[in-house]
């Protein structure tokens, strides 16, 4: 009696799921489908059996448009700047959770503001900026004003907070250095932290559009989204190629989050619960 | 450390005396889908084979940002030596001295090309016309038959056309007799535009010095176009209609050259009717408009810009242009002449409509001005349902503007 | 004895020169550009003081932008976060299948805006499923399709909002929800707690935090929200937001950079304020709920 009910409980779990699976997924699910249709015809309408079946657009776009070189460019620029903010922010979070001092105040000032002006009024003047360094049109513009970002920083700071500084300060009677201490103890502490930032400011850089597309114009140095973009026509689209794109696009960003999932979950914010 | 670095600087000092030795110069253009980008760099490539002395540097630019690009650049005093620019942004871009006046060079040949009014302000030129763009009436014939026309029918009046409108809505619940724009930005004054025009109505007096937007034509001709709205109207946007006018659900819309490429490549199948816009009496007065090259006036390549100019315009590119982008308006009048053309009904109506045609005033404050017609377009529609107020709101907007 | 001073601001060190060497110049030359009659183009400006301030105050366009904005963030943020948090509470305990529900719950939120665009531009026009839906609600759909009528295209693109970020911040609650000892909840359940109990006196006060971090960053991000906007309705049907309104006047239709600057510092400003009050609450140890 009790199994039977406790099935039928389990039931009704998975088809609520299910149901709310099919609504959050069904815009992926369509533009799979449609990345697999044999005809540039009008996607919109068409039902999901019509449009035919073929690989030729994935094809098409690693032989002839080049995507091959605008991935390893989003992937280049991706993985840099992951990696630096992973550094960087762990490294002034951690400062800043750590010192309360007027001068890091100032500091967590200034990370706000660059959160909360619009990236429209920013990018005038930093185009000038970039022009003038030398630094258009290259891979370091794409890199080096994001290496470290204010969202990561706010993030490992909270986390930090919560985290009891008894360890360092053993450590540090032990004989330790700072950095040894920073990177050995206190950097694998916030592994969570790390994970959350890292799938954040990956897939961030992976979508990000508009500073690639003003900052460079070589077609060598073309990401993901602005070869996407450009894919579109003036007022025809050819929808299975694009959604074929898209799709290729989407396929890293699902890796990266399958990986560092486990991490994420085994506590982002174990300590900020504790604070 | 040290080594690499060195390796870079000898790279770049080995680079850097190639390009001394030829001229390079960038061009920053829209046709970015592969389906015509294939053809542009093709056409470039030869220009280079034509040119071994000058390089080509091609930047792509998107249809949904360009134009932000292209401001940011050139207000930062940076940007290519050519620049593809919609006829919209030519006002703009040579009012604030961005342009540079290329009346010498241009006035040699320009009677071979049309559109020149486009490029023209305040008597000088800035740009060359390349490939122009107008829209005609689209119809689907099956409906018209239904609707109890013989096969020859097209509307040549904006009454006959009403009536026919009317009739096709009537067919049946999901038949729409008229596709109309939602308020969607830079596409609807181009529809509201040829009623306009057609009715005889104007923006400005001839003289330029006043705003007559909501004269009693223009309100006829907002009142015209609400009532289609209203009683037969599909009401979608541009993709969204022409989807459903593929379909076979809606008997006429306005329409370019683009959607005879799509009928090709989406290989539909559609008793298609193409049209001159109708007016009170036949003709009316369709939209013009088109994409331009310009040199860069912060450019110091002008010479070899314009030779890349006089290339990329040259009859025989045109052609070959508007064969890969399927463009029915090429702006070399012997390019018209090309087989392509003249062989083709439909590419026919697109040429025929080119003559009747008219162009929005080239004014550096073109974008205020149609984001203002396009507000009061809106309004009649979808707010307030008053033509005449909402024109009259337009036109003081334009005339306070104006007086600054 | 921790890190020295000295220290500290090493470590600060790549934020600090990243900041002087790519924000502070455009930041300040923003700021400063709001007091004057600058466009983008144009040779000359002058000084003006406050009128762009002053301008913006009685611009009905800026206001309405405004007042599109206050309804996106306080109608997005409240249902964003209870179904995040749904949605996390339905896949934080262990069953089959249960990667696969999170990894779709998440897809949305790394979709390609185009893909969602096209998709829900499909869902909302007239004689779509949402249209359907309304109509066995009960509900006549409006007779354009819900992005092209006053009265829903705003509502509209929240919603499509709240489905593409619920996913992503579901990730955030999953993570603070496993970080809640089982031992408060074995010891709950031995003094006869029922679930709804244990939820309302364990789970929600230690999500505090949590929620918090979300709201706050949620706020910051919907405060801003652009390309949802920009790639759906342009700004028509009163869509319009603050940071569509500064793109807008900006880089559109009159190119002034100095009054889209100041429209962007003075919505600087509400933003700060929003998120100062949502700090002090972050930071008081009392359980808000």
């Amino acid at each position: 009696m009790v199994t039977s009910r406790h099935t039928g409980i389990n039931l009704l779990r998975y088809v609520g799921l299910g149901l709310i699976l099919v609504v959050m997924s069904y815009p992926l699910l369509w533009m799979f489908r449609v990345s697999i249709m044999d005809v540039a015809g009008s996607v919109a309408g068409s039902g999901w059996l019509a449009g035919g079946f073929t690989l030729g657009n994935y094809i098409d776009l690693i032989t002839q448009a080049g995507l091959g070189r605008n991935l390893f460019n989003s992937a280049l620029v991706g993985l840099s700047v992951t990696l630096g903010n992973i550094v960087f922010c762990f490294m002034t979070g951690y400062s800043l959770a750590r010192f309360r001092m007027l001068s890091n105040k100032l500091l967590f000032v200034t990370v706000i503001v660059v959160l909360m002006i619009p990236a429209h009024i920013i990018i005038i003047p930093l185009y000038v900026l970039m022009m003038k360094a030398g630094l258009y049109d290259s891979y370091w513009a794409l890199i080096l004003p994001f290496l470290v970002n204010p969202i990561g920083i706010f993030l490992v700071k909270q986390y930090v907070e919560t985290i009891p500084p008894s360890m360092e300060e053993a450590a540090r009677i032990d004989g330790a250095s700072d950095l040894r201490i920073l990177f050995t103890i206190v950097m694998p502490l916030c592994r969570p932290a790390l994970a959350v930032l890292a799938i954040q400011v990956f897939f961030t850089n992976w979508n990000s559009f508009l500073f690639p597309f003003i900052l460079t114009s070589s077609d060598d140095l073309r990401t993901l989204p602005v070869a996407l973009a450009m894919m579109q026509g003036h007022q025809a689209i050819d929808w299975p190629h694009l959604m074929a794109g898209s799709a290729i696009a989407v396929l890293p960003v699902l890796v990266v989050f399958i990986i560092l999932q486990r991490q994420i979950v085994s506590g982002i914010t174990a300590g900020a619960v504790k604070q | 450390m040290f080594r690499i670095c060195l390796l870079a600087l000898l790279a770049l000092i080995v680079t850097g005396s190639n390009v001394a030795a030829k001229t390079t110069i960038e061009w920053w253009q829209f046709w970015t889908d592969p389906s015509v980008k294939p053809t542009i760099r093709a056409i470039v490539d030869d220009f280079e084979k034509a040119n071994p002395d000058i390089k080509v540097k091609l930047t792509d630019l998107t249809w949904a940002n360009g134009h932000e690009k292209i401001v940011i650049a050139l207000a930062s005093g940076a940007g290519p030596d050519v620049l593809e620019l919609g006829s919209d942004w030519i006002a703009q871009f040579a009012a604030t001295g961005h342009l540079r006046d290329l009346s010498e060079h241009l006035s040699l040949d320009s009677n071979q090309f049309h559109g020149y009014g486009m490029a023209a302000y305040e008597g000088r030129l800035y740009a060359k016309p390349w490939i122009l763009g107008t829209r005609v009436m689209f119809a689907n014939r099956d409906l018209l038959t239904r609707a109890g026309y013989d096969p020859e029918f097209a509307p040549a009046t904006l009454d006959q056309f009403k009536k026919a409108a009317f009739k096709i809505t009537a067919l049946d619940n999901e038949i729409y007799g008229w596709g109309s724009n939602a308020a969607e930005k830079h596409r609807l004054y181009k529809k509201y535009l040829p009623f306009f025009w057609s009715q005889g109505a104007q923006i400005f007096t001839d003289d330029k010095r006043y705003c007559v937007l909501s004269s009693d034509k223009a309100i006829k001709a907002l009142q015209l176009y609400k009532e289609l709205h209203d009683s037969c109207g599909y009401v979608g946007n541009q993709r969204g209609i022409e989807d459903a006018f593929l379909d076979g659900k809606i008997g006429f819309i306005i329409s370019g050259d683009w959607l005879l490429k799509r009928i090709e490549l989406e290989q539909r199948d559609i008793n298609l009717v193409s049209t001159l816009f109708p007016g009170l009496r036949f003709p009316g007065r369709s939209f013009q408009g088109g994409e331009f090259l310009a040199v860069n006036a912060a450019s110091d390549q002008a010479e070899a810009a314009m030779k890349l100019i006089d290339f990329i315009t040259s009859p025989e590119a045109q052609v070959r242009f508007c064969k890969a982008n399927r463009s029915a308006n090429p702006s070399s009048k012997q390019a018209q002449q090309d087989d392509y053309f003249q062989t083709n009904l439909h590419l026919q109506t697109f040429i025929k409509q080119m003559s009747m045609v008219k162009h929005p005033p080239v004014d550096p404050d073109w974008v205020y001005i149609e984001n203002a017609i396009e507000e009061a377009v809106e309004e009649a529609l979808f707010g307030s349902g008053l033509p005449a107020e909402a024109l009259r709101q337009a036109r003081q907007k334009i005339a306070a503007l104006k007086q600054k | 004895m921790r890190l020295s001073r000295s220290s500290s601001l090493i470590l600060s060190l790549p934020w600090l020169v990243t900041f002087i060497l790519f924000w502070l110049f455009p930041l300040l030359y923003s700021l400063i550009m709001g007091f004057s009659d600058y466009r983008l183009l144009a040779t000359d400006f002058d000084w003006i003081g406050w009128d762009n301030y002053r301008e913006l105050a009685a611009d009905d366009n800026f206001l309405s932008a405004l007042k599109n904005t206050f309804v996106f963030v306080l109608g997005t943020i409240p249902v964003t976060t209870v179904i995040a948090l749904a949605l996390a509470l339905l896949v934080s305990r262990s069953f089959r299948g249960r990667g696969l529900f999170r990894a779709g719950f998440f897809l949305p939120s790394v979709t390609s805006m185009v893909v969602i665009a096209l998709i829900f531009t499909n869902l909302y026009q007239r004689g779509g499923y949402i249209a359907i839906l309304a109509g066995f609600a009960g509900l006549s759909p409006p007779e354009h399709g819900f992005l092209f009528d006053r009265a829903t295209a705003l509502y509209s693109i929240m919603a499509m909002d709240v489905w593409m970020s619920v996913g992503y911040y579901m990730l955030i609650f999953l993570a603070g929800l496993k970080a809640i000892p089982d031992e408060l909840y074995e010891a709950a359940e031995l003094n006869g707690a029922g679930w709804w109990r244990r939820f309302w006196s364990i789970t929600l006060p230690l999500l505090r935090p949590v929620a918090l971090f979300i709201i706050v960053i949620n706020s910051i991000k919907s405060f801003q929200v652009f390309v949802e906007i920009f790639v759906m309705t342009k700004g028509k049907f009163d869509t319009a937001t603050a940071v569509y309104f500064i793109y807008e006047q900006g880089l559109q239709t009159q190119f002034r950079f100095g009054y889209a600057s100041a429209a962007a510092y003075l919505l600087f400003v509400i933003i700060a304020m929003f998120s100062i009050v949502q700090f002090v609450l972050l930071r008081r140890r009392r359980a808000l709920w």
